[in-house]
């Protein structure tokens, strides 16, 4: 008899402890934040279907979206959607288009590429949320705060 | 050096129903083998620990298994480059049958679903032999280095979640017939890959590539069998 065992429990004994190199990663964080998305949109849909159907509920919605704990959400709800959509290219591309750079050392160095590439178009996007966040929130002007003011 | 090897062990026949670890310090040389350590394990301290092993050198492809999270060949891994401490566990997604030994029919069961021969049934021009250009033979000839050790089947994390998954090492397989021009059954391979369970289930997440023992570039071997079905067929 073989040792008990289940596709979800490999999975996760997989996903948590096999050793992978870079695209091992890439792989989970493109399926993280495919489903986080995903997750978002669906809560998403229902929200915004409210202002229809029930709009004192949608002004609670929003004012729930205001709170800080969903703005450092949707700062990480940013990054998501970026990385996905930068690293769904580099996959897209790869495969469909040159498929002899499916080699390690270069598979290495564009999976580390794509996250600096991320990470570079959420930036500014991150400021501007983070700018606002604080303002409002917590009455910090960081503008305010530069030295050659604002 | 002295060495900490931390070891699967599963064995319905002994009473030991539960998989567990059990641990050994071993004095070792940095350029042992693992497999050296488990077979002075089995020699001089615990008969019954099993695994595969044949050729001991890294053709024969019997002893892949997860050694520090990672598929690896035991007979290529040396201490040196693993570390000290090493656990070994048996490759992820085939059932368990005894420690390191797992059960491979699924693993096989993919492999002959791809029509792992050549397939032609006219007479050759000559009456004797195939010919086939330097330019012909090049296409395939990464995918024809293939040891059928399933290190790459068992790192992929589409195939942990569903055993359905025909896998990169039949698609390996595949690939060598389809790209081969004296071969006639592209396209009922191309039709096989093209369904639930193919090409099309693979998400590139590389570990196949990273864990393949004769560096076959598994990956781009995927994608060319996925171009070949969008594309409708191979030219040679
Ligand atoms: C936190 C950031 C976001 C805010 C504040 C936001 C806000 C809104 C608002 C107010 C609407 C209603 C527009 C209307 O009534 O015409 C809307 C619609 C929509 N949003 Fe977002 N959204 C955000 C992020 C996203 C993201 C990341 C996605 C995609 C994954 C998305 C997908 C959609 C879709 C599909 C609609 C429906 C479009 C329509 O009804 O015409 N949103 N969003
Ligand atoms: C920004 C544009 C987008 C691009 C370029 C993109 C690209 C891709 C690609 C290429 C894949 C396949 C990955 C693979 O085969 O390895 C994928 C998977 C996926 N995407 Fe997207 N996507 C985008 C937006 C979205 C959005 C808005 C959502 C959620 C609503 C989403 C959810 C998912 C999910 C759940 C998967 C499956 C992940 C997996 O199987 O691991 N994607 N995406
Ligand atoms: S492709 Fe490489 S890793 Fe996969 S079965 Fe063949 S030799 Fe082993
Ligand atoms: S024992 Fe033959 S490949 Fe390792």
């Amino acid at each position: 008899m073989a040792a008990p065992s289940t596709p979800l429990k490999n999975t996760v004994k997989g996903y948590a402890t096999y050793m992978g190199r870079e695209g091992h990663y890439a792989f989970l964080l493109h399926r993280l934040t495919g489903l986080g998305v995903l997750l978002f949109l669906t809560i998403h849909i229902l929200d915004t279907a409210t202002v229809y159907f029930y709009p004192s509920l949608y002004e609670h919605a929003i004012e729930l979206y205001r709170a800080t704990p969903f703005m450092l959400g949707e700062i990480g709800l940013l990054f998501a959607v970026i990385y996905h959509g930068v690293n769904g290219l580099r996959i897209a591309v790869t495969d469909m288009w040159m498929p002899k750079r499916w080699a390690i050392e270069k598979q290495r160095k564009a999976v580390r590429l794509t996250l600096v590439v991320a990470i570079l178009l959420w930036t500014p996007g991150a400021l501007v949320m983070l700018y606002n966040l604080l303002l409002h929130n917590f009455g910090v002007d960081l503008l305010a705060m530069l030295p050659f003011g604002k | 050096m002295l060495v900490y090897l931390k070891i699967y062990r599963y064995n319905p026949e002994a009473g030991r129903n539960v998989p567990s670890f059990d641990t050994y310090n071993i004095e070792a040389e940095p350029t042992d083998r693992v497999l050296d350590l488990l077979e002075h394990i089995k020699g001089e301290i615990d008969g019954t620990i099993s695994f595969r092993r044949s050729c001991a050198h890294g053709v024969c492809g019997s002893d892949a298994m997860r050694i520090n999270g990672r598929n690896l060949l035991a007979c290529k891994a040396l201490v040196k480059d693993v570390g000290n401490e090493i656990t070994v566990e048996p490759i992820l997604g085939l059932p368990v049958l005894k420690d390191m030994i797992v059960d491979m029919e699924p693993f096989f069961d993919s492999y002959k679903s791809i029509m792992p021969f050549l397939v032609n049934e006219d007479v050759p021009a000559d009456g004797k032999e195939r010919r086939q250009s330097p330019e012909q033979r090049e296409r395939f000839d990464d995918t024809t280095k293939c040891i059928l050790c399933a290190a790459c089947t068992t790192s992929c994390p589409v195939f942990w979640a569903d055993d359905q998954y025909v896998g990169p090492a039949a698609m390996v397989n595949a690939h060598r017939f389809i790209f081969d021009s004296r071969d006639q059954a592209a396209d009922k391979r191309l039709e096989i890959l093209a369904d639930h369970g193919g090409a099309f289930r693979c998400r590139t997440a590389f570990n196949c590539t990273e864990a393949c023992p004769r560096e076959i570039h598994v990956t781009q071997a995927i994608a060319e069998v996925k171009n070949a079905i969008t594309s409708g067929g191979v030219e040679y």
